[in-house]
């Protein structure tokens, strides 16, 4: 054999090892890593790491609708008493049963003040749970509570057994759950390494292999991908969606998430205390214009609501207000507005997609009608301290997650949220209305009127239901983005040539 | 000799208090942790068992003078974000930083004094003018820009080298690379003016009177006396190579040390900044430490 022919063979054999490597192993690049597998953290990134190996009572898909989890089917007893019936067969990945005793203990865990559970809001009105059978628990609720099941589809179920055996802390360092994937390594920073649970009860994942790599830097991340080190990016950046689809190698997938981006005025000092000039400010900004240019038409454009499309007490007979600068002016004027008043709009950089080049947008369109609109970029201490202390200036950007459920976005305009200035009685009613009862109909019909409030009375200006953005390599099959922003891989396959 | 190493260290720790209170100071100012890490739903009860466990209710100087006496005992206290002792969270990340910054190091200095001896030997013709302007252009190139235009073409063009991540010495190609060209120019110029400023000087025309090689001029007479300048520069290059390190990481997704201080920064997570800033003043004095008395066993007249 020839020196050539040897090597030829030599790279086909390597050649052939590495395509049998990428086909065991999918290697996925994500934008922020949360410093520990802890659960319960109150982050995006914390709760997608931790649902590879840890599942919910109620699962829940890439469009946000709930469907069975390890519960398959829950049912109400009373006003404040909800029955879950557990999937049986189970099992933890040490091999231990899953059952009632987890979920009596997961629950108690998390309503137990000490342990700081930072979702425990999720399900704050929560009381309690108690086993009924091995495979059949009641959850108690201080109240009614219509968002119970809603909330469960964030809290992740935790084997009672091993706490027991190891202790908190052990188990932070090496979680085990019931989920598609099997804790394999975690290092801060880096990567995530899991392997797939053949014994999984929705069916073994069909890729081998699990790595999660931290990349913070958008423009790597896209690179790794078209490289082919990942075969799939969160996070992808507006500006750099059109590399992507002209590499050939990967194509964008996304999905609108359930956050409705606003700027919201500071209602208590003038000039923004008077409607007229709130109304006027609104039209002055070309929504669809913004949206095409800075978010690529990718989400949606806000119907003059805080709520997106999807999410259950959206109000389809409001709509935006359009842009209509004359109208601003005349509006302005009729306000007696002075036009020397600075007007700083404080936004965050990097939190929202596009947040620093929306604000940019707005500040251009209220220069045009002759406001002198600055950008404010706040760094991410600070903004918590002007949240803290309810003051960000005049305009504020910031975008709210309904997680699919109006409560959750409209309880930030109540007075029991904390958070706003604007504070209205007839919709801090409505609010509680809705939250005293188990009957969908009703709530919608007073979310429908709470946010025809809003859209009347503008405590701010609804822009975007913000996108989640994804980019997946041309092998990829059975992923989607996810509106929710936690990645589900179980179903993913790496196609062979 | 020995009287400076030992008058040095016995100042270091008045720099780290320095240094330390200062960050401390800062963060403390600029952010409350309590905001951080307890939501708008937070109950009274759960704001004050955060505020005794980090001393929030003592006035600054308390405070700061609590984490002096724990440190005393070698506890730089809890990470917030991680739930344990800051330094555990510190630790994984200093090999690799280290591994970064001093095979960057290696590089501009390996590469800088080549350069710069090439320019020097050859100033005003085609090499020197060639390098000198690409002198210019290294130095004004962010080095942000740089890495993503690495990337670009080892990575993505010629499928030469990974775009990012922590693994064999391939992944560690670029990003030394990226934090040496920010240094590199730096190196290559001091080397070309010491060597010129040399030349000029009258034991190395009496050299030359005497009918030396130049070869030999360069090597027994020029790059001797030039190694002082380049060690005083050195000693000050390293601070800027620690704060290169924190953007060259984040290019390139490496798990090191600056990305942990930008984290915890972010997050108002004083004790891990804290422990992180320590770790690089502490290196920069060992390595200061460590030009001079190199310094002085190369030039006798250091030592007086």
């Amino acid at each position: 054999m020839s020196k050539r022919t040897l090597l030829l063979l030599a790279s086909v054999v390597s050649f052939c090892a590495v395509s049998f490597a990428n086909a065991q192993t999918l290697t996925v690049g994500a934008a922020v890593f949360p410093r520990s597998l802890q659960t319960g953290q109150s982050s995006f990134a914390a709760l997608s790491l931790v649902s590879q190996t840890n599942e919910a009572l109620v699962g829940r898909d890439d469009a946000g609708t709930l469907r069975p989890g390890l519960a398959e089917r829950w049912e109400q007893v009373d006003d404040t008493t909800t029955r879950f019936y557990l999937r049986q067969g189970v099992k933890w990945h040490d091999g231990e049963d899953f059952n009632a005793d987890d979920v009596v203990f997961t629950i108690d865990r998390i309503v137990d003040p000490k342990n700081a559970y930072g979702l425990l809001a999720r399900i704050g009105q929560v009381a309690g749970a108690t086993k009924v059978d091995d495979y059949t628990v009641d959850i108690k609720t201080k109240s009614i509570f219509p968002t119970l099941v809603r909330g469960l589809s964030d809290i992740v179920m935790e084997p009672a057994h091993y706490y027991e055996a190891k202790g908190a802390d052990e188990v932070v360092k090496h979680p085990i759950g019931t989920g598609p994937f099997v804790y394999g390594n975690y290092v801060p920073g880096d990567r995530y390494e899991l392997t797939a649970n053949p014994d999984y009860w929705g069916g073994a994942p069909a890729i081998e292999k699990l790595v999660i790599r931290e990349i913070p830097e958008a423009a790597t991340r896209v690179a790794s991908l078209i490289a082919g080190e990942t075969q799939i990016i969160e996070e992808v950046p507006v500006d750099l969606i059109s590399e992507i689809e002209a590499s050939g190698r990967a194509e964008i997938n996304e999905i609108t998430t359930s956050a409705g981006l606003i700027l919201t005025f500071d209602v208590r000092k003038a000039p923004f205390d008077n409607p007229l000039v709130r109304e006027a400010f609104d039209y002055a900004i070309d929504k669809p214009a913004i949206f095409e240019a800075m978010l690529q038409s990718k989400g949606e454009l806000l119907d003059g609501q805080l709520l997106t499309k999807s999410t259950l007490g959206y109000n389809p007979n409001l709509s935006a207000r359009p842009y209509d600068p004359e109208k601003a002016k005349a509006l302005l004027a009729e306000a007696g507005f002075d036009f020397s008043t600075p007007v700083p709009i404080s936004t965050q950089s990097g939190k929202y997609t596009s947040d620093v080049d929306i604000v940019n947008a707005v500040t251009g369109m209220l220069g045009d009608i002759g406001v002198r609109a600055t950008v404010n970029v706040v760094e991410g201490g600070v903004w918590s301290q002007m949240t803290a202390a309810k003051d960000y200036g005049p305009i504020y950007m910031i975008g709210w997650y309904s997680l699919g459920d109006a409560d959750f976005a409209s309880v930030w305009f109540t007075e029991i949220g904390k958070r706003s200035v604007w504070i209205n009685s007839d919709y801090d009613r409505l609010f509680t209305e809705a939250r005293s009862t188990n009957d969908e109909a009703e709530r919608v019909a007073k979310y429908h009127e709470m946010m025809e409030i809003m859209h009347r009375e503008n405590p701010a200006m609804f822009l975007f239901g913000l996108p989640s953005i994804y980019a997946t390599g041309k092998k990829i099959e059975g992923f989607t983005a996810a509106s929710d922003k936690l990645l589900r891989l179980a179903t993913t396959k790496i196609v062979q040539d | 000799m020995l009287r400076i190493a030992a008058r040095r260290l016995a100042l270091a720790p008045l720099t780290l208090l320095l240094v330390s209170f200062v960050t401390f100071v800062l963060l403390r100012v600029t952010g409350d942790p309590v905001d951080i890490f307890l939501d708008i739903n937070r109950t009274p009860e759960q704001v004050e068992a955060l505020r005794q466990r980090l001393h929030l209710d003592q006035p600054l100087v308390v405070q700061y003078l609590i984490y002096v006496r724990d440190l005393l005992t070698g506890d730089f206290g809890q990470s917030l974000q991680y739930g344990g002792p800051a330094i555990n969270a510190v630790i994984p990340t200093i090999v690799p930083t280290l591994q970064l910054v001093g095979l960057a190091l290696l590089l501009a200095v390996v590469l800088g004094v080549a350069a710069g001896f090439v320019a020097a030997v050859y100033k005003d013709k085609v090499p020197d003018v060639v390098l000198s302007s690409l002198a210019v252009v290294g130095q004004s190139m962010p080095s942000f820009w740089l890495g993503i235009l690495l990337i670009q073409f080892f990575s993505l063009r010629l499928q030469w080298l990974p775009t990012s991540g922590r693994g064999g010495w391939e992944n560690l190609v670029l990003p030394s690379l990226t934090l040496a060209a920010f240094l590199l120019p730096n190196f290559m110029l001091v080397t070309r003016t010491a060597i010129l400023d040399l030349m000029s000087e009258q034991f190395v025309q009496t050299a030359r009177a005497k009918g030396l090689s130049f070869t030999r001029i360069l090597l027994t007479h020029i790059f001797p006396n030039m190694v002082n300048p380049l060690l005083s520069f050195l000693g000050i290059q390293i601070g800027t190579l620690v704060g290169g390190s924190i953007i060259t990481e984040s290019i390139f997704g490496w798990p090191g040390i600056g990305r942990l201080m930008i984290g915890a920064v972010a997050n108002r997570d004083v004790p891990v900044v804290l422990v992180t800033v320590f770790i690089v003043s502490v290196t920069i004095i060992i390595a200061n430490l460590l030009v001079d008395i190199l310094q002085s066993i190369v030039d006798p007249r250091v030592r007086q």
